[in-house]
């Protein structure tokens, strides 16, 4: 079958498997076809070679949690996120991936009122005891939200959708940082509903494209021209970043040269950050791998945080994942438990009293297993209103 | 039910759903099968296509290998219950730790059954009184490492791909790295092995003791590459971290100014932890990856890094820059923090992964020769090359006189495996005529089986074959490796065994 892979993009891989360290998966189940380069020789098998698309060919693609800690181990920078990407596409077009209870899963994501009614019903079910707790959804979800106010266009803050819908005092204390700083907030709430992460993660590429082509034009508005777009969730800033390769176009490009994550954009501008109060407790740090990995700015979260809390510190596992991974820990449970194991006792080795993540994914994957956990910015709000 | 075959049934029924054939692989023996899976449980021995291909290979350009069922054990009496099943089933047996060889050595041949040990990786004990570690075989290098960290120790031995491969995998091919050059190399750090020989029975080779009694079977048995058995259990020697270190980084307008200046620090009684020389392409290669400051211009670089109390350093480090600069060194500069340390040795560690940049595909050749003829047998390799018409870099542990050249290529070229080969030969020739052996530290595997007949007389390799037929009579420990095929009746058997085209 083709996969519609490059063959050069293929061919950049020399099987030298110095990524398997880095696969949370291959990490687990020591198996090959949980790995990268296992991964990729079976894309090559199947387009190169025509070897049919057996069941385990699909679940080799359909358990790696595109966390990419491969790429920045690999040393011919294989893009392999873009290769897992497009497989998926292709066997998700094919009707192989993604079937189609998942893809109605992921409608309301880019409906605004599906998604809050949706909420309201989630809430009153938890309350009820009636939501399984392998769902992994930790928090309480909220019943009601109080809205984000405009309170200027200095930058845009993109809130998104499942995190708007269940997260958004998050969203309130990133919004008071940028405001202690001086910066007038535009919280783009229903304009942007959605990054497509997920359905880009799920093969839906379709999908992705025109999320991303109604959210430029929703956010490239005349008067919000040129402005910076502030994300504070990873997975959705990794997204909106790679809009430029996703469309390919000069537009694209730009618009993604607009998008920094929340830490990222708050590290040029520490000096207007008011010190408040530094947080007592002990803080670890936990890198969302779309943070360290595909963006690369985790070292900002740092920059930031050391400013604000006494006790910071590092974890050992060489930015291994949790195993979150969008909406992996719903699709694949026992392998996202097993992967967010390991995490816990890098956790637990150095005693944190909170742990600081900045995606949602991550920290209710990780409160699920009782990790207290809390966003960076939480925090330096915490910390300014001393 | 196991997560794997739970997903795998999910897949199953939707691809039936859509019509979509599930092929079934037609099985010869499956009672093998069953029989292994009673022994372990079903979701640790894989027996379908997926598992088949991917074990066919390992991180060598050799193609061809054939898999038999993969087994992932998580015990000693699992690894014997494996090794009497496929011994009464009448099959061989291929070790594998993370399939990073470059000699081929886990390649199957004959549809072996493949005893993949990732699941053993447990650090079972730590003595720091006494210095030593027991570790299961699937233990990564590098893990073992950082967990010692902490106690302020670590395990020497580290060859480039330390941040994957395993302690059973440095045991079988008797791993070196770039600090082996002042620690010696694997067969340094290993005391005991708890080994599992071909017919299921277990055995201690070594001991503990400073000097165990009796023949050194720990040593034949460390660099077998799994000719003679499987360890399951090995204590290695754990290193004290030294108080000081200082790295430095030479440039040279040309790679025997280089090779000349690590032969002029070793004849000065200076022994420094770590001596490596990359040429100019690679470096290149090197640095667009890691940006830890390698000189892009410089026609080679000497990386050389020296250990222990801090005055003495110093005194080692200035002599080195002393050496260098009257060698030709066009720069020296050291590393400022552990920072640049650690970025300038990712650099050399990932040499080889770095190359897919300029080539979708390499040979890289492994072997050693004196360090006086370092220079000479250089300049032998680069015209080898040149008159092949194959682009070809040098990295190397230039300490140990052990060559690595890589051959780059593009297989999809007509003909050029060929070439590749033919420069192999000749480059392996040359090392030989220097009075070099055949492999530093990757191993013979099948790679550099053809050349054993160069380097051993055939009486050498009848008695090689004795030594391995008594740890394994019947030859089912990872056949038609190392000693040449003709060499070993019993292994052309274990290799006939399954006919072709059943586990294809």
């Amino acid at each position: 079958m083709d996969l519609k892979l490059d063959d050069d993009e293929l061919n950049t891989c020399v099987q030298c498997g110095l990524c398997l360290p880095h696969c949370p998966t291959f990490r687990v189940t020591g198996d090959e076809s949980m790995s990268p380069r296992g991964r990729i020789h079976l894309m090559r098998e199947v387009q190169l070679h025509n070897a049919p698309v057996t069941p385990e060919v699909v679940s080799s693609f359909e358990t790696c949690v595109q966390c990419r800690g491969c790429e920045p181990a690999c040393p011919s920078s294989v893009p392999y996120g873009h290769l897992m990407e497009r497989t998926r596409e292709t066997l998700a077009d094919e009707g192989i991936m993604t079937p189609r209870w998942q893809r109605l899963g992921m409608k309301p994501l880019a409906h605004p009122k599906l998604l809050a009614t949706g909420t309201k019903f989630l809430s009153v079910a938890q309350r009820l005891n009636l939501v399984p707790k392998r769902l992994g959804i930790s928090a309480e979800v909220p019943f009601r939200q109080a809205p984000l106010e405009v309170s200027g266009t200095d930058v845009l803050m993109f809130t998104g959708c499942v995190m708007d819908a269940w997260q958004r005092d998050v969203h309130q204390a990133g919004q008071t940082v940028l405001e202690a700083a001086g910066f007038g907030v535009t919280p783009t709430g229903d304009l942007a509903p959605c990054c497509g992460a997920l359905h880009a993660h799920a093969g839906l590429a379709n999908d992705t494209r025109s999320l991303a082509t109604s959210m430029m034009a929703a956010l490239s508005q005349a008067h919000f021209a040129d402005v910076p777009i502030v994300v504070d969730s990873a997975g959705c800033g990794a997204q909106m970043k790679d809009y430029g390769h996703l469309l390919g176009t000069a537009e694209a490009e730009a618009f993604s040269s607009r998008v920094f994550d929340i830490s990222e954009f708050l590290a040029d501008h520490l000096d207007k950050l008011p010190r408040g109060t530094p947080i007592a407790e002990r803080v670890a740090i936990q890198d969302p791998c779309h943070l360290r990995h595909v963006q690369r700015v985790h070292l900002a979260t740092r920059k930031v945080l050391e400013v604000f809390v006494d006790d910071l510190v590092e974890l050992d596992d060489d930015g291994l994942c949790c195993g979150a991974g969008g909406a992996y820990s719903i699709m694949q449970p026992v392998l996202a438990g097993q992967i967010r194991d390991r995490k816990v006792e890098a956790i637990d080795a150095k005693s944190p009293d909170l742990v600081a993540s900045s995606n949602p994914g991550c920290s209710m994957h990780l409160g699920a297993a009782g990790v207290p956990t809390v966003h960076p910015m939480e925090l330096v709000a915490r910390a300014i209103a001393g | 039910m196991s997560v794997l075959s739970s997903i795998n049934k999910n897949i199953r029924d939707r691809l039936a759903g859509r019509g979509a054939t599930v092929t079934a692989h037609a099985v010869a023996d499956e009672r093998l099968v069953e029989d292994l899976r009673s022994a372990l449980a079903p979701d640790r021995v894989r027996m379908d296509s997926v598992g088949r291909s991917l074990h066919a290979k390992d991180a060598s350009v050799f193609k061809g290998g054939v898999a038999g069922p993969t087994c992932y054990p998580t015990s000693t009496a699992e690894v014997q219950a494996i090794m009497r099943i496929s011994h009464h089933h009448g099959r061989a047996i291929v070790p594998r730790g993370a399939g990073t060889g470059l000699a081929g050595g886990a390649i199957p041949l004959g549809a072996p059954v493949v005893i993949a040990m990732t699941k053993m990786n447990e650090i079972l004990e730590v003595d720091i009184d006494n210095r030593v570690a027991w570790v299961e075989p699937g233990v990564v290098n590098l893990d073992l490492t950082r967990y010692l960290t902490p106690m302020g120790f670590h395990f020497a031995p580290d060859p480039s791909s330390q941040q994957v491969c395993t302690i059973g995998g440095n045991v079988a091919n008797n791993s070196g790295g770039p600090h082996c050059l002042a620690y010696g190399v694997t067969n340094a750090h290993v005391q005991a092995m708890e080994v599992v020989l071909p017919d299921g029975s277990v055995t201690m080779l070594g001991g503990l003791d400073a000097e165990p009694a009796g023949l050194d079977l720990r040593g034949v048995f460390i660099g077998s590459e799994g000719t003679l058995g499987i360890t399951t259990k090995v204590a290695v020697a754990i290193t004290k971290n030294r108080p000081a270190v200082k790295t430095l980084l030479l440039s040279f307008d040309s790679v025997s100014d280089a090779a000349n200046t690590v032969s002029g620090i070793i004849a000065a009684g200076i022994v420094p932890a770590a001596l490596e020389v990359m040429d100019h392409k690679i470096t290149v290669a090197v640095e667009n990856y890691v940006n830890a400051g390698y000189p892009r211009d410089a026609a080679a670089v000497l990386l050389a890094e020296v250990d222990g109390m801090e005055a003495g350093i110093a005194i080692d480090a200035g002599r080195i820059e002393e050496i260098g600069l009257a060698n030709g060194a066009t720069d020296v500069r050291t590393a400022k923090d552990d920072e640049e340390r650690a970025l300038l040795w990712k650099g050399r560690k990932t040499a080889f992964g770095a190359i897919a940049q300029l080539a979708p595909d390499y040979y890289l050749h492994d072997t050693v020769v004196p360090r006086s003829e370092l220079a000479n047998v250089l300049v032998k390799v680069y015209e080898i090359a040149d008159r092949h018409d194959l682009v070809v870099m040098n990295v190397f542990h230039a300490g140990d006189g052990n060559l690595h050249p890589l051959l780059l290529f593009d297989a999809r070229d007509e003909g050029v495996m060929d070439r590749v080969h033919a420069a192999g030969g000749e480059i392996v020739q040359a090392s030989l005529d220097a009075g070099g052996v055949l492999s530093g530290e990757h191993g013979v595997g099948v790679e550099k089986q053809g050349y054993m007949g160069k380097l051993f007389s055939d009486d050498d390799m009848d008695h090689q074959d004795r030594l391995r037929k008594a740890f394994d009579p019947t030859c089912r420990a990872n056949p038609g490796k190392v000693i040449p095929i003709g060499h070993s009746c019993a292994d052309i058997q274990a290799l006939r065994r399954v006919p072709t085209g059943v586990w294809g």
